[in-house]
């Protein structure tokens, strides 16, 4: 070695710069919440556990645990679904899969706060083409599509859509009502995710080798539907896991969309960790709250990756 | 066996393009919005571009300008207006200020910490990379209110060096960059050094120009996330105009939904996120590359 100081400058400024912005955080979040600390107060006392205590027994914070679990629960699954889907049909065409993959990955590209906006005005009852889309489609081809009606235990006069209709045209404002908010929330994360999933999993497709599919085909495997459960899904494993832990990380950190379009209401029904978190903290100047749930919420991802990086990577790598 | 080929190929399209449209509706929306008229976007009549009439906009008029600079094409005076009533220019600036900044103090941070995790022998160095290992597991986002905290605490809220600080350690970029420089062989470090290269010379112009592949997807990837960012900005800049981001200046566009003109602010919306959106059109394999990054190992 030449220059046997030379490490040490090299590494020095990363090594200061981890621990102040990545590692004493975490302590400082964690010391925080056992206080009763706000930003501005000069001094603080112990408190203890009432923090945790508040999160876990005060109404606002249940809602907030359950809002984010739905908010996850719903997005993850779909949209790394319509992801594989996605891939596994591009991957079959002949023609035009470039266009296709450069439309579904625009929603990843674009600013999502800025998405999120067209989203409102698309939504809007009175001013966005979803609702006069389906206005106009009252006693036609959509009404039969959309309500449902082609479902046998459906009433064609009591489908939502038909009450709709029948009521003057009142579709749902998508973005406001306690029942559909947090659904609509969702349905913006998935469009903005699938894109991603669809990426990784074309990238994992490409890399399973042919000779399986003729060799599962020798084997009698010979529709698509066996093809897929004997070599695509398991080839896929790794793939899948992989994208599954990612999407629900990104997933918890949903807040753009939030912020701009329901502010955590109708009723914190859309009331999310980091909401919460920007909320308690910065607006209402809870410093303390605020940091009881960053630690919740830095567990779970910690969990989340730790279950990623050592229980799973070691079980599916063949 | 030829025809029902081509059915099944049909079938795929028709349901990639429904797929296509219900993705592409708030693009649709939002471009469409910013070239029609108020009345227009109001009655959701005129499709995509609307009637084009020439006419007076009584908002601007309102706002003291005169009628005649007033009369003029929806989709002239939506664009207009929009650069009239807000100063985008600067939003833009600080975008590219702070992505900028961003990238090039972690690269001055990662590229030497990668080399010696990668290629030079010393006491501790599995220590140094175990740490690098768990700060990956840290999400900064999630960490953003004591980060806050300290930030408030030094007095730096609201300053550029807000925007920036927090980012300026990529431990991502360093496991990249490790990664990619444990490939570089050791023949071409011996043979810098026996050019009597100290280790200095040797990071930036020997390993650097050999990790330019890698450094272009993870620019990418940081400007992109930075870029696009809304969360942090809107945590440690609380009013001041002149230190606005795109997100938070697209935030202040959308003012009251109710009250406000609908045409100039999506123009405004148009403004800000077109950039990106070009850019990635042009160089969509490098975009998609960057941005999945994190999704290969």
């Amino acid at each position: 070695m030449h220059n046997s100081k030379a490490h040490l400058w090299f590494i020095a400024p990363a090594i200061i710069l981890m621990i102040i912005i990545l590692i004493f955080p975490l302590f400082l979040a964690g010391g925080i919440s056992f206080t009763d600390y706000n930003l501005g107060n000069k001094t603080f006392e112990w408190v203890g556990l009432e923090n945790y205590d508040k999160m876990f027994n005060r109404k606002t914070y249940v809602k907030m645990i359950w809002a984010t679990a739905t908010y996850v629960i719903v997005v993850v699954p779909i949209s790394v679904v319509l992801g594989l889907c996605a891939a596994m049909l591009l991957n079959s065409l002949r023609f035009g899969a470039d266009i296709y993959k450069t439309i579904f990955f625009l929603p990843v590209m674009a600013t999502l706060l800025a998405m999120a906006i067209a989203w409102e005005f698309t939504l809007h009852p009175t001013l966005g083409i979803v609702n006069s889309f389906l206005a106009n489609g009252c006693g036609g081809v959509r009404e039969f599509i959309l309500g449902f009606h082609w479902l046998p235990w459906v009433d064609s006069q009591e489908s939502w859509y038909a009450v709709a209709c029948a009521n003057n045209m009142d579709f749902p404002y998508w973005l406001k009502q306690k029942n559909t908010a947090i659904w609509t929330v969702c349905f913006i994360g998935i469009w903005q995710a699938f894109g991603f999933n669809m990426v990784l999993y074309l990238a994992g497709l490409t890399s399973i080798p042919r000779e399986l599919y003729q060799a599962a085909e020798m084997d009698g495997a010979k529709s698509t539907w066996e093809q897929f459960k004997l070599v695509t899904w398991p080839m896929l494993g790794p793939t899948t896991l992989f994208v599954v832990t990612i999407t629900t990380i990104r997933t918890f950190q949903v807040f753009d969309t939030i912020e701009i379009l329901t502010k955590g209401g109708p009723s914190k029904t859309t009331y999310v960790m980091m909401y919460a978190i920007f909320e308690k903290a910065i607006q209402q100047n809870l410093t303390s709250i605020g940091a009881a749930i960053t630690v919740v919420f830095i567990g779970f991802i910690l969990v989340l990756t730790f279950f990623q990086r050592y229980v799973i990577e070691k079980r599916v790598h063949y | 066996m030829e025809a029902k080929q081509y059915i099944g190929e049909g079938w795929k399209h028709a349901i990639l393009i429904i797929g296509a449209i219900v993705v592409m509706l708030p693009f649709y929306m939002m471009v469409s919005m910013s070239l029609k008229s108020q009345q227009e976007i109001q009655s959701i009549s005129g499709g995509l571009i609307g009637a084009q009439e020439t006419q007076t906009f009584p908002v601007c008029v309102k706002t003291g300008y005169s009628e005649e600079t007033c009369t003029m094409k929806p989709y002239q005076y939506n664009y207009w207006f929009a650069f009239e009533k807000a100063p985008i220019p600067r939003y833009l600036m600080n975008g590219v200020i702070v992505t900028l900044s961003i990238f090039i103090i972690q690269v001055l941070v990662a590229l030497p910490c990668a080399y010696a995790l990668a290629k030079l022998r010393f006491y501790g160095r599995e220590f140094v990379f175990s740490m690098v290992l768990f700060c990956l597991l840290i999400p900064v986002h999630g960490i953003a209110l004591p980060l806050y905290v300290m930030l408030a605490q030094a007095g730096l809220v609201d300053t550029y060096s807000a925007l920036i600080l927090p980012w300026t350690i990529s431990v991502f970029g360093i496991f990249l960059m490790r990664q990619f420089f444990m490939t570089v062989p050791d023949e071409l470090i011996d043979a810098a050094r026996m050019d009597g290269m100290g280790e200095y010379a040797i990071v930036w112009k020997v390993m650097l120009p050999t990790a330019i592949p890698a450094l272009l997807a993870f620019a990418i990837f940081s400007v992109v996330a930075h870029w696009n960012d809304y969360f942090w900005p809107r945590m440690v800049i609380t009013g001041n105009r002149d230190l606005f981001t795109p997100p938070l200046g697209i935030r202040e566009f959308r003012g009251g939904i109710d009250s406000d003109e609908f045409g100039p602010m999506m123009a405004s919306i148009v403004t800000v996120t077109v950039p990106l959106i070009v850019a990635f059109i042009i160089a969509q394999k490098r975009f998609i590359e960057g941005i999945t990054l994190t999704g290969m190992k």
